[in-house]
């Protein structure tokens, strides 16, 4: 009830705001009505085109300068004006092009007839575009970057993300170790770290640090920015700090990426194709498993072929086993697994797009496909987009629509990577015959041994996974430009979207050969049903008041409603390993019924955001949210959200610009807000129920408790605070970008563990905070900067760095930390003081010479054997003390060469190739391949000084801070060449621009650690070919 | 003007949105039960309290656990072999070593389900009262007093396993006693704290159950014909009026509060005389011996309805299952103290003994749990809880301070068992009168505690484990103590 008074009361103000601002617009039109009955008047006229592509312009604020009359052009840029007929200035402006200031002499006013503006030379990268509002850089005093989509498209082609994180030291895109460079893997994405609690993904399925989405002024998914084709994109905007994302409220914690895609251009119909081929190379680099003879020779350490039954007759088998291999080494068996699930993937994308238009329509129409083939065979991601683009303006009304109709398709291999790499090398692939046969070893039977299946085996079955999905998404704009300086706006936007997967794994499959043949071979579908639509009105106000005075100001509505629905069954019984659609087989798994879940998510929101700026040198920038949310309980239901920002461009001041122009931009800008997060699950609110199907009784059914919600649960919301200077000196030649920034999440929202007796194992809750702090600095220099030859060299580098930890949180994730205790390679921990990427383990002081055995370090500093989780302490971070992208381009008329190069230092890692293929090779895991390093440098009678255990298969090692290392490494980003063909080389091919590049990503990787990365799939190195044609 | 009336009326418009917006967002799942629907109707209660009915069958609870396995073991009413592979980790439990992985996982799990029904009563009963227009007739009051009976009933069991032997700590830390359901967890308090608790329930419930039709028309064990609701019928398949009046005197048994132990029970036998709860007749245990009523059924007082009760039988007392084990009781115990030896009032004839034990080679199984001919008999779902005998046995300890005076109620229910009289009465002679008439039931491990006393499982004293807090108290379970 409160927060229903709370935001009527906010409505109120929102009216208050309109009418001033109504009313400022109204009494100007009062002013020059008011002056224009003075005696002695000349009346002016003309007509305004664009100088680019002569088309009239609608709307150009005609002036006399210095005072409060003036005139509009209308549909077909013609104005009149009154001007008292003495020398006077008259001035052009129009949003987007350079103001024109010409002279009337008294006698001149032929030369009004025709004026030409030209867009100003601001460019993309000098305004804020966040979605909602668009503002002039130099006047806002958030932190955010902007990119082009060609300069997105020059660092790589894969999708955007993956260039961003080149461009900005704030955008990172985790490195999924045991997902390598799958296509079909969705990245994790962080803006300035995290600000949630990790294992929350696990409980929602949604990563609770993920950017918020917009793409044309509507939130979306990351799935479809990794699926958006890169041509169409015209530019991205990062939005870091509490000024910039607070107009997005409570979903904006974790900062926001806006998206624009290209709107038509006007003119005569153009025609444009755009395409991408590419090679992708697995990268094995960080493999290093051993060869036939040291793989037997480890296992003969090992004592794999020692008989521990007593049983002579054993002895004599093992024997013979191990002279079978020695034999088969002895002919040359070495086999090499790793080539075999692995290709060199052709990827290929084109883009098509049709535009054209005049001034009262303009059309677009694109066509998009891409294919990309990963590097494990049978791995691939086919999109299909397209694409209709309109914009329809008449007299103050634009309405423009985007209508995208999408579809992919995606496949992934049925083994994965890890299989092959547990692969033997001392077995042969095939037999002679090259046929494949299901078991590389089959022990004989009345022996412990276990079979060993063929990874190829599996693999060459009729297997698939996978997956498609078909959807739509429509965009409507209506815009009414009432005045000059107000606007309305309504959006509405609409996306459908239904996926299908599907699995089958063939009756012939290893995995079932201990079930009866009638439940052999498994099918498995799920559909994903999701229906998703947003609405938004909103008044936009912006005027230069009085010369001096910016005013600027947005107020709005917004509704979302989120709808998901999942089916799926699963069916078994496959008699034949070909024939594999599902009316094959016999029946469904035992006890397993047909599941279904369903989200549906709501929110509205009202919201002001005001900008004022005086003279352009001193800044504020205010916004205020009101949310409102579905997930949250009735008792928290709505949210605020506000910030503030102020700025200063010293650069401007005239005890500055008096004396010297060295400065082309000297800002110092600061902000705060509280921005929150909503990326959980939609009914955490929520008491459910569930019948409890196992029974019923003379009574009928039952019901009970499914869910315990908590109605009291809070927001999580984050205190941001920035502060940053944008620095450019030297006519343009050196930049410099700094932000300082500090976050403190308070409270975060997470899944407790609870006591037996409170009746449910866990339950939704808000407890403790999360304190982070950091930097992140870009600085841009231009040795060679001739911009009016087309010659500019730059060198860049950025770096970041940030620090968090926990505080309040108490035991409240004590269940967390003793399921990371007890697993086998967890070393994250929850505790007040830690930080989220800590690595926690017993501190090891190697391994005693004498014994053999692993020494620790108790927490009192002394000296052990016995291994004691309570020992745990901070060995080491993931997270790089410093961290950045170093690089330069070189611009030479159309030639252009780009280098980036990605450096981490300073952070740790705990090295699980160490930890499980060098050590803790247990006796089933004897049989899978291994890292060399679990040969060599074995603690031994004769090698006392070895800092691994001797070789043992009962041993387990623990997790201490032996197997955590420096980790720093250099990665080969970007490195790209282009050329863009100049006019006069293309026109004779009736071409109006040409242009190609090559681009090769992730070409090479240097590290201070060897573990293995991309488990169960490699990670890929990849060179690709563009070439851009417009007709 | 235009445009101030314009902004005005857009202002106007956004106002109304906001009034609606309230209602939009709350949303309601569709794929689980939303709370607020299930508890709009009666209907909707009544099944929420069935739902905790039907989870008392959950093998954690009384369809196992702590009715035929884990508990009764623990009252050492099974011979347990020493053969680690046929008797898995139950040698562990018959030693009373609580610490052991699977036993600490297996008393987190009896202990989370109990509290889980426990918070489904707090649940329902937080909503019921601003609910009460809903309900018809009586109904207000049987759901709410069966939900708070329910509620006294686990928590008393969890106080009974992992509490302190009552009789010598009463102040002794015990278990947490949830009275309304929240997200912030309730410490543990003294026993004596959580005895008043039960009664304070147990005392609510039997007021507000006073209008249970079991008081004037029965248990009404027959199920409507016309097809309407059934709630009003089998009353003994539910927490009735009679059944919390016994749970009042086993709890005041338990509590030490001898002389209202006694006229509970006292007033649970005079219902009991005036033929709601007969005696069961010996024609269905003599008269059709290929078909015994083994339950005794009108004798019960509160039954659980477990519609799959035979696996009961088959997973644990079928001699069948041989070689695997097999549940029963040690053959001297059987042959020389319960259903033999003339100092102990043991007797083949026993009707307890013989329905119940059947002989197959020279071993004697347990055959209450095994199904009658019939089917579709509603007895051959019920698991009992709490029973008449029950009642005499309470009130031949509590009629006075001398237990030898309550020894004519010890041979009411004897003569009713087709036995002779005991000439007298002592501690030793009235557990085997419990063990007799509550074997299989979850009540010896109980009352052994409750007296502090030996735990039988053998003839030989000296092997049987003598009282100590190690064998009697349950340590918290993990779940509780460690979050």
């Amino acid at each position: 009830m409160i927060n229903s008074i709370g935001a009527k009361c906010v409505i109120l103000h929102i009216a208050a705001v309109m009418s001033a601002v109504v009313l400022s617009c109204f009494i100007t039109a009062e002013n020059a009505a008011a002056q224009n009955g003075t005696s002695e008047t000349v009346e002016l006229s003309g007509n305004v085109t664009d100088a680019n592509d002569g088309y009239p312009l609608i709307g150009v604020s005609v002036m006399i300068e210095g005072t409060k009359t003036g005139a509009a052009t209308d549909l077909d840029g013609n104005w009149t004006l009154e001007i008292p007929d003495s020398p006077c200035n008259i001035t052009f402006s129009y949003v987007g092009y350079e103001t024109i200031v010409k002279e009337y002499t008294g006698s001149n006013a032929s030369s009004f007839s025709k004026v030409r503006m030209t867009t100003n030379a601001m460019e993309l990268n000098d305004v804020v575009v966040t979605g909602i509002y668009e503002r002039k850089k130099e006047s806002f005093t958030g932190s955010s970057a902007t990119f082009k989509g060609d300069e997105l498209k020059r660092i790589g082609t894969q999708n955007i993300l993956q260039s961003l994180q080149t461009l900005d030291p704030s955008f990172r895109i985790m490195e999924n170790t045991q997902f390598g460079s799958n296509p079909n893997t969705m990245p994790d994405i962080e803006i300035r770290g995290k600000t949630s609690v990790a294992g929350l993904r696990e409980e929602y399925g949604t990563d609770p640090n993920q950017p918020l989405f917009i793409l044309d002024g509507f939130e979306t998914t990351l799935e479809t920015v990794m699926n958006l084709n890169m041509n169409r994109v015209a530019s991205v905007t990062i939005l870091k700090d509490a000024a910039s994302t607070a107009i997005y409220g409570s979903k904006a914690s974790n900062g926001v990426v806006v998206i624009e895609t290209k709107a038509p251009a006007r003119g005569r119909l153009q025609l444009s194709y755009k395409g991408d081929f590419g090679l992708e190379i697995a990268d094995l680099s960080d493999y290093n498993l051993m060869n036939a003879s040291e793989k037997l020779q480890f296992e003969t350490l090992a004592g794999v072929y020692t008989d521990t039954t007593g049983d002579p007759f054993n002895q004599v088998r093992l024997d013979n086993l191990r002279n079978e291999r020695l034999k088969a080494i002895a002919s040359g068996v070495d086999t090499y697994w790793l080539s075999e699930p692995i290709r060199t993937g052709f990827t290929h994308k084109h883009n098509l797009y049709a535009e054209g238009g005049e001034d009262k329509i303009r059309y677009g129409i694109g066509l998009s496909y891409g294919n990309v083939a990963g590097v494990m065979k049978g791995s691939d991601r086919q999109t299909l987009e397209g694409n209709i683009d309109l914009i329809y303006r008449t007299g103050k009304f634009q309405f423009s629509n985007k209508l995208t109709i999408n579809w992919l398709n995606t496949n992934d291999p049925a083994v994965s990577f890890s299989e092959y790499a547990y692969a033997n090398p001392y077995y042969k692939k095939r037999n002679e015959d090259g046929s494949i046969d299901k078991y590389l070893y089959y022990p004989e039977e009345g022996t412990d041994d276990y079979p060993v299946t063929n990874p190829l085996w599996n693999a060459h079955l009729n297997n698939y996974d996978t997956s498609q999905s078909f959807g739509f998404t429509n965009n409507f704009i209506f815009e009414w430009f009432i005045l000059d300086c107000l606007r309305f706006r309504a959006k509405f936007g609409i996306t459908k979207n239904d996926q299908d997967d599907q699995t089958r794994l063939s009756p012939l499959h290893s995995q079932f050969d201990d079930m009866e043949d009638t439940e052999k071979g498994l099918f498995t579908q799920t559909m994903i049903r999701q229906l998703n639509y947003e609405g938004d009105v909103a008044i936009t106000f912006g005027k230069l008041i009085a010369e001096k005075h910016m005013v600027n100001a947005v107020g709005g509505f917004n509704f979302s409603n989120n709808k998901s629905q999942n089916y799926g069954y699963s069916a078994n019984g496959f008699t034949d390993d070909q024939f594999a659609a599902p009316s094959f087989a016999n029946n469904y798994p035992e006890g397993e019924s047909p599941e279904y879940s369903e989200s549906l998510r709501r929110a509205v929101s009202f919201y002001i955001n005001g900008g004022y700026a005086y003279d352009d040198r001193y800044l504020v920038d205010v916004n205020y949210r009101l949310d409102g949310a579905s997930m949250f309980g009735t008792g928290n239901r709505f949210r605020n959200t506000w910030s503030a920002g102020l700025g200063w461009n010293i650069h401007k001041e005239s005890f500055l610009t008096d004396r010297t122009d060295f400065f082309q931009m000297l800002k110092i800008r600061g902000s705060v807000g509280n921005p929150g997060n909503q990326n959980f699950s939609a009914y955490q609110a929520f008491t459910t129920y569930r019948f409890n199907g196992w029974m019923t009784n003379i009574f009928g059914t039952g019901v009970i408790v499914n869910d315990l919600g908590n109605p009291d649960l809070a927001w999580q919301e984050t205190i941001n605070y920035d502060i940053g200077t944008d620095i450019t000196f030297w006519g343009d030649r050196v930049n410099i970008t700094f932000d300082y920034y500090w976050k403190d999440t308070d409270p975060l929202l997470a899944i407790i563990s609870t006591r037996g007796s409170m009746g449910v194992t866990s339950v939704a809750l808000n407890a403790g905070s999360q304190k982070t702090h950091g930097w992140e600095a870009t600085l841009r220099i231009s040795p060679v900067y001739r911009p009016h030859d087309g010659i500019n060299w730059n060198i860049s580098i950025n770096a970041t760095s940030s620090k968090s930890k926990y505080a309040n949180i108490g035991n409240s994730f004590s269940r967390l930390n003793e399921e990371g205790q007890s697993s086998l390679v967890g070393t994250t921990r929850y505790y007040d003081g830690g930080s989220p990427t800590a690595i926690w383990a017993v501190r090891s002081a190697g391994i005693d010479p004498a014994t053999g055995q692993e020494l620790f370090i108790k927490k009192d500093g002394s000296y052990s054997f016995t291994y004691d989780v309570n020992d745990e302490v901070v060995v080491g971070d993931t997270q790089p003390k410093l961290e950045g992208v170093l690089g330069t381009t070189l611009y030479f008329k159309g030639l252009y060469v780009g280098c980036y190069f990605r450096y981490q230092l300073g952070g740790q890692v705990f090295n699980t190739s160490l930890f499980q293929k060098v050590e803790n090779i247990g006796t089933e895991d004897v049989y899978n391949n291994q890292d060399k390093r679990a040969l060599y440098d074995r603690w031994s009678l004769n090698n006392r000084e070895a800092y691994f255990k001797g070789i043992s298969l009962v041993q387990t090692t623990d997790k201490s801070s032996r197997f955590v290392m420096d980790e720093n490494t250099f990665t080969g980003e970007s490195i790209n060449i282009g050329y863009e063909f100049p006019d006069r080389l293309i026109r004779g091919l009736k071409l109006s621009a040409l242009s190609v590049q090559m681009t090769m990503n992730d070409i090479f990787r240097a590290s201070s650690v060897r573990v293995e990365r991309g488990i169960d799939y490699p990670f890929a190195r990849s060179v690709t070919f563009s070439l851009g044609i417009t007709f | 003007m235009k445009k101030t009336i314009t902004a005005i009326i857009t202002a106007a418009l956004c106002l109304p949105l906001l009034s609606g917006c309230g209602k939009w967002l709350d949303v309601k799942p569709y794929d689980e039960i939303a709370e607020d629907d299930l508890l709009s109707t009666q209907d909707g209660f009544m099944r929420l309290l069935n739902g905790i009915y039907i989870e008392l069958n959950d093998d954690m609870l009384y369809g196992g656990a702590m009715t035929v396995e884990m508990i009764e073991i623990m009252g050492g009413a099974y011979t347990i072999g020493s053969d680690n592979s046929i008797w898995g980790n139950y040698n562990d439990i018959a030693s009373y070593e609580y610490d052991t992985d699977y036993w600490r996982t297996r008393f987190s799990e009896t202990w989370n389900k109990a509290y889980s029904l426990i918070l489904n009563c707090n649940l329902l009963l937080a909503q019921i009262d601003g609910k009460r227009e809903l309900f018809t007739g009586d109904n207000y009051y049987i759901v709410k007093g069966e939900a708070l009976a329910l509620r006294a009933m686990l928590h008393f069991d969890m106080l009974r396993l992992f509490g302190p032997v009552y009789s010598r700590h009463p102040e002794a830390t015990s278990i947490p006693y949830y009275t309304r359901y929240s997200v912030t967890p309730e410490d543990a308090q003294p026993a004596s704290v959580i005895a008043e608790k039960v009664l304070a329930d147990l005392t609510e419930a039997r007021i507000l159950l006073s209008v249970d039709p079991v008081i004037t028309e029965g248990t009404k064990m027959e199920g409507t014909t016309d097809g309407s609701s059934n709630f009003l019928n089998y009353r003994s398949l539910r927490l009735n009026y009679y059944a919390v009046t016994g749970l009042l005197a086993r709890a005041n048994l338990w509590f030490g509060n001898r002389e209202q132990a006694y006229n509970y029970a006292q007033e649970v036998i005079r219902a009991a005389n005036s033929g709601i709860f007969p005696f069961v007749d010996r024609s269905l245990v003599t008269g059709s011996p290929e078909d015994p009523d083994r339950i005794f059924s009108s004798e019960i007082l509160f039954a659980l309805s477990h519609a799959q009760r035979e696996e009961l039988f088959n997973n644990y007392f079928d001699p069948s299952r041989l070689p695997n084990y097999v549940f029963r009781m040690d053959n001297d115990m059987f042959s020389n103290r319960i259903f033999g030896g003339t100092e102990t009032g043991g007797n083949l004839d026993d009707y307890r003994c013989r329905v119940n034990w059947i002989a197959t080679g020279s071993n004697r199984y347990f055959y209450k749990y095994s199904d009658m001919a019939n089917t579709g008999d509603i007895r051959n779902t019920m698991i009992p809880m709490l029973r008449l005998g029950e009642m005499y046995l309470i009130a031949a300890e509590t009629q006075s301070e001398d237990l030898a005076a309550g020894v004519s109620y010890i041979n009411i229910l004897r003569s009713n068992r087709g036995v002779n009289s005991l000439a007298s009465l002592n501690n030793r002679l009235l557990q085997y009168e419990y063990i007799r008439e509550l074997y299989g039931e979850g009540q010896l491990f109980f009352m052994y505690k409750r007296m502090y006393s030996p735990v039988m499982f053998s003839v030989t004293d000296s092997e049987n484990p003598q009282p100590s807090d190690e064998i009697f108290v349950v340590p918290l379970p993990d779940s509780e103590t460690q979050n």
